[in-house]
């Protein structure tokens, strides 16, 4: 070891030569990186090196537990973020989307990815067994649920889960048991409890009454829901209304807050077609000359402000948004109660919530209320605000 | 008249010592409350900029911020590349046997005149600062001690200076007790004023009267909370008979925050050693170093100026460019690359210790009064080489730019075009790859940190009883806390500061509490 100072400092030469080392780096870095975040990748495809551009999808679940796939293969889970998928260099073209998971119900989209631009979709997964908790008259003292026989097993629980504990009870006698109030309001929201009671949620009864454009109806529907007037629900600035016999969903705040789906690239009827489906073409020619659901254009996309939801060919006896989402709708179908999403590109998807015919639903505060027969009960959803 | 014949003569104008737009008139008056405003607009423009165009052009600001953060990883390879090489000067200095080095120079006639200026700091922190001088391997008769206390602090703080006269006093060559009278007109309350005073008393009572030369003095403004390592003024005197204008030349050592490291918390921890890297980066860097904190200057230099500065918040910094301006430029600050042991700031409570960090850092970035000052006497004094002057007024008005808005425009601003960009942005492959791009480049720049965290080890006094092993393992991973204290601690009590010299509401100098906390 030296026994002298190191009196110099850094030497300048030193200094110079890392510095301009630094500028080199930067230099071929900053456009390397430029072009790989706008979308551009070297591709040694065919043994030969070209530069290609390239799109990406990104796709929300509102399941933490499903795979995710494109084009048959796996997605690797985020890490962070996990109810959200960003796929990076997917190449121009057609591109299938598919999410599962064991347990729920598929869903599945195929939309066009175009270089230097991700395609937004949102995904959902309905269990394939619907979760109720079963809402009684009577319960124990520590809130458990009371039955006073086993035909809740074969009439409600052989097509859904509890999410809840209940008890059957050998015996008639109510006095060890106390009264659930919850049902009382229930049962209110129904129309079946006292008039005192009725006229605290007339408005929220009237709301039943929404199906008005049915044609067949459930066998215990409300005899006051048949109504010829045009019914509608918001949320935010989306509206649910049926017309016609149909069911639509209309955006009604600006045009630059229009969720995504409402848009797609302007282009011939024919290339709309073949990317979005003919429907979607159909109905953007359709808004292009319409007046009252006038087509936006901005730039290089087009957006309806008015998209028609599938209701499977079946008539619709009860919509509503479905809990805590703007995306999806919560429809009463002739068997049973569905949720579809909004998002009409390529096609919507729909699944079953719980099937049934002799059903009634209310959508009360983002709580899903079924009167299946005598039996009433909430349905759990798993899906979170998107 | 006051007789100035002894000043050099840049230091004889009467705006020598300028310290604000309003003690000037006319054009003068107008160029530096331009100079004073300059800072700020500088940083609030780059920071509104940026959010206006991640707003109307968000390409072009992601392109930038990609820019920037490329240039923020390669600044940090850049700086911890000189952070370790003075780490390993430091280490190397420190093993050194000065006092066998310095036997070679006959160095008899030279005395070490240390000042201890002071406020009310409690006095088993002076006692420690003194006993430290009091072990240092240097001929204590060869040293003047001076306490420095201030009058508005009231007779305890004089009674406290009277009983280390009273216990030191004979331990020295010579001792001297000086109290700062409050109120002198044009000066501010601090220790620039306190220092100037001590400076000219010392000089009355103690060297004219034993008749030592000016030339064979070297004085040492040490922070009270200073302790010296032993072999400091023989390190010092080998820099000074070596170097190659010792009357040209500030002395600058490494000011370790580590008297109280273990006490301290992990947020006042990561805030010391990262200001003890900043200064260790300075040591390497001579084009950007100015003297901070402790510091040692021939008394020569300074009678020749007039000694310091009574009216500014960073005079540590400001002695450095009244020489430098005073001798046309030909001064220098020389690195040791030897440690000096300070207290890291803390308070007995934790959101007094951030206050009291917040304080100190906006104090200390108030420094960029200096820019002014320095670019307005570049406009007058023409002795200096023009090269110089515009490198040096660019390189610190790069430092006080860099200082408040680099953390925000990477930590805060970064994500910007994400959140405020336009819709035709937002679709886009970039806006997406935007935030995973800028994250990894944090992530590789955060590299940087193990750096630092291993570094900081090495520099970390033993482990006193009563502290758990377990505390090296929070030492390592405090540093994790970096981007929010630079954000928080750096970034905007700079902002503060130079947004405060913008408007013309100029700070008085806060005196930071020196506790033992245990």
């Amino acid at each position: 070891m030296t026994h002298e100072p190191q009196i110099q400092i850094l030497p300048q030469k030193h200094r110079s030569i890392f510095f301009w080392v630094l500028v080199v780096i930067f230099l071929i870095t900053l456009p390397s990186l430029i072009f790989y975040t706008t979308g551009y990748r070297l591709s040694f495809e065919n043994e030969e090196t070209s530069i290609v551009t390239t799109g990406g999808m990104y796709v929300t679940t509102d399941n933490l537990e499903v795979d995710v796939y494109l084009d048959e293969e796996q997605v690797e889970r985020p890490r962070l973020f996990r109810s959200a998928y960003y796929i990076q260099n997917i190449s121009a073209g057609q591109h299938r989307i598919v999410v599962q998971s064991p347990g729920y119900q598929t869903w599945v989209k195929e939309l066009p990815v175009d270089p230097r631009v991700v395609t937004e979709a949102s995904a959902f997964n309905l269990p394939e067994l619907a979760q109720i908790r079963p809402i009684t008259l009577y319960e124990t003292a520590t809130g458990t649920s009371v039955y006073f026989s086993t035909k809740i097993v074969d009439k409600v629980l052989a097509q859904a889960t509890s999410t809840e504990a209940f008890y059957y009870s050998t015996s008639t006698a109510t006095t060890t048991l106390q009264i659930n109030s919850e049902f009382l309001f229930v049962e209110s929201l129904f129309g079946t409890t006292s008039t005192s009671t009725q006229s605290v949620f007339s408005k929220l009864i009237e709301e039943v009454g929404k199906f008005g454009f049915a044609t067949a109806t459930p066998a215990n529907a409300p005899s006051s829901s048949f109504t010829t007037t045009v019914e509608r629900t918001l949320r935010g600035d989306m509206e649910l209304f049926d017309e016609a016999g149909e069911l639509y969903a209309k955006w009604l705040g600006s045009s630059a807050a229009i969720p995504y789906y409402f848009c797609i690239s302007d282009l011939p009827v024919a290339s709309t077609s073949q990317r979005y489906g003919e429907h979607v073409a159909v109905a953007v020619e359709a808004a292009r000359v319409s007046t009252s659901t006038p087509l936006l254009i901005d730039n290089n996309r087009v957006c309806r402000t008015q998209v028609k939801l599938n209701r499977l060919r079946q008539d619709v006896f009860y919509y509503h948004f479905f809990p805590n989402s703007s995306d999806l709708v919560l429809m009463q179908l002739q068997d049973g109660i569905y949720v579809t999403e909004i998002d009409d590109r390529a096609w919507q998807n729909t699944q079953l919530l719980y099937p049934g015919t002799d059903i009634q639903t209310i959508v009360e505060n983002d709580v899903i209320y079924i009167k299946d027969g005598e039996y009433y009960f909430q349905i759990a959803t798993e899906i979170e605000t998107n | 008249m006051i007789e100035n014949s002894h000043l050099l003569p840049y230091a004889r104008r009467s705006d020598f010592k300028v310290a604000r737009a309003n003690e000037l008139t006319g054009k003068d008056r107008r160029f530096f409350r331009f100079l004073e405003i300059v800072p700020g607009v500088a940083a609030w423009s780059t920071i509104i900029g940026i959010v206006l165009a991640s707003i109307y052009t968000p390409f072009i600001a992601a392109y930038f911020i990609i820019a920037f953060s490329i240039y923020w990883v390669l600044k940090t390879i850049f700086l911890s590349y000189h952070v370790r090489y003075n780490w390993k000067r430091l280490k190397h200095h420190m093993e050194l046997d000065w006092e066998a080095m310095v036997q070679r120079f006959s160095y008899d006639k030279y005395y070490h005149l240390v000042i201890f200026p002071f406020y009310k700091e409690p006095i088993e922190v002076l006692e420690q600062t003194i006993q430290g001088v009091l072990a240092s391997k240097y001929d204590a008769q060869k040293l003047i001690v001076v306490v420095a206390a201030e009058a508005r602090a009231g007779a305890e703080a004089e009674a406290v200076s009277r009983s280390l006269e009273e216990k030191y006093g004979d331990s020295f060559g010579h001792f001297l007790v000086t109290i700062h009278p409050d109120n002198i007109e044009g000066e501010i309350a601090g220790k620039g004023s306190n220092v100037h005073w001590a400076l000219q008393q010392v000089k009355k009572q103690v060297i004219d009267v034993q008749n030592i030369p000016y030339k064979n003095i070297l004085t040492s403004v040490f922070d009270i909370d200073t302790v010296i390592y032993p072999d400091y003024f023989n390190c010092l005197i080998w820099f000074f008979m070596t170097v190659e204008n010792p009357y040209k030349s500030c002395f600058q050592p490494v000011p370790l925050f580590t008297n109280n490291l273990w006490q301290a918390s992990a947020l006042s921890r990561v805030m010391a050693m990262s200001s003890t890297f900043w200064q260790m980066i300075m040591q390497e860097r001579p084009e950007k170093a100015a003297t901070f904190s402790s510091h040692s200057v021939s008394f020569q230099a300074l009678y020749e100026i007039g000694y310091g500065q009574a009216n500014v918040v960073s005079e540590d910094s400001r002695i450095f460019w009244n020489l430098m301006i005073a001798n046309d430029g030909n001064f220098e600050v020389v690195s040791m690359s030897y440690p000096v042991a300070m207290d890291a700031t803390t308070a007995p409570t934790f959101w007094g210790t951030i206050a009291n960090i917040y304080r100190q850092h906006r104090r200390w970035t108030y420094g960029v009064e200096n820019w002014c000052y320095i670019v307005y006497h570049f406009t007058k004094n023409k002795s200096i080489p023009l090269k110089k002057r515009w490198s040096v007024a660019l390189l610190q008005g790069e430092g006080y730019w860099s200082l408040v808005t680099n953390p925000i425009m990477l930590f805060i601003l970064g994500w910007a075009p994400i959140f405020l960009g336009t819709r035709e942005f937002h679709e886009t492959v970039l806006s997406y790859e935007l935030p995973i791009m800028v994250r990894n480049l944090l992530i590789v720049a955060m590299f940087g940190l193990v750096v630092s965290a291993v570094i900081s080890l090495s520099l970390t006094p033993p482990r006193p009883d009563g502290h758990s092993r377990f505390r090296y393992i929070v030492m390592m991973l405090q540093w994790i806390m970096v981007p929010v204290t630079m954000v928080v601690f750096s970034a905007i009590p700079g902002l503060d500061a130079q947004t405060r010299l913008m408007f013309g509401r100029y700070m008085g100098f806060w005196v930071t509490p020196k506790e033992r906390i245990n």
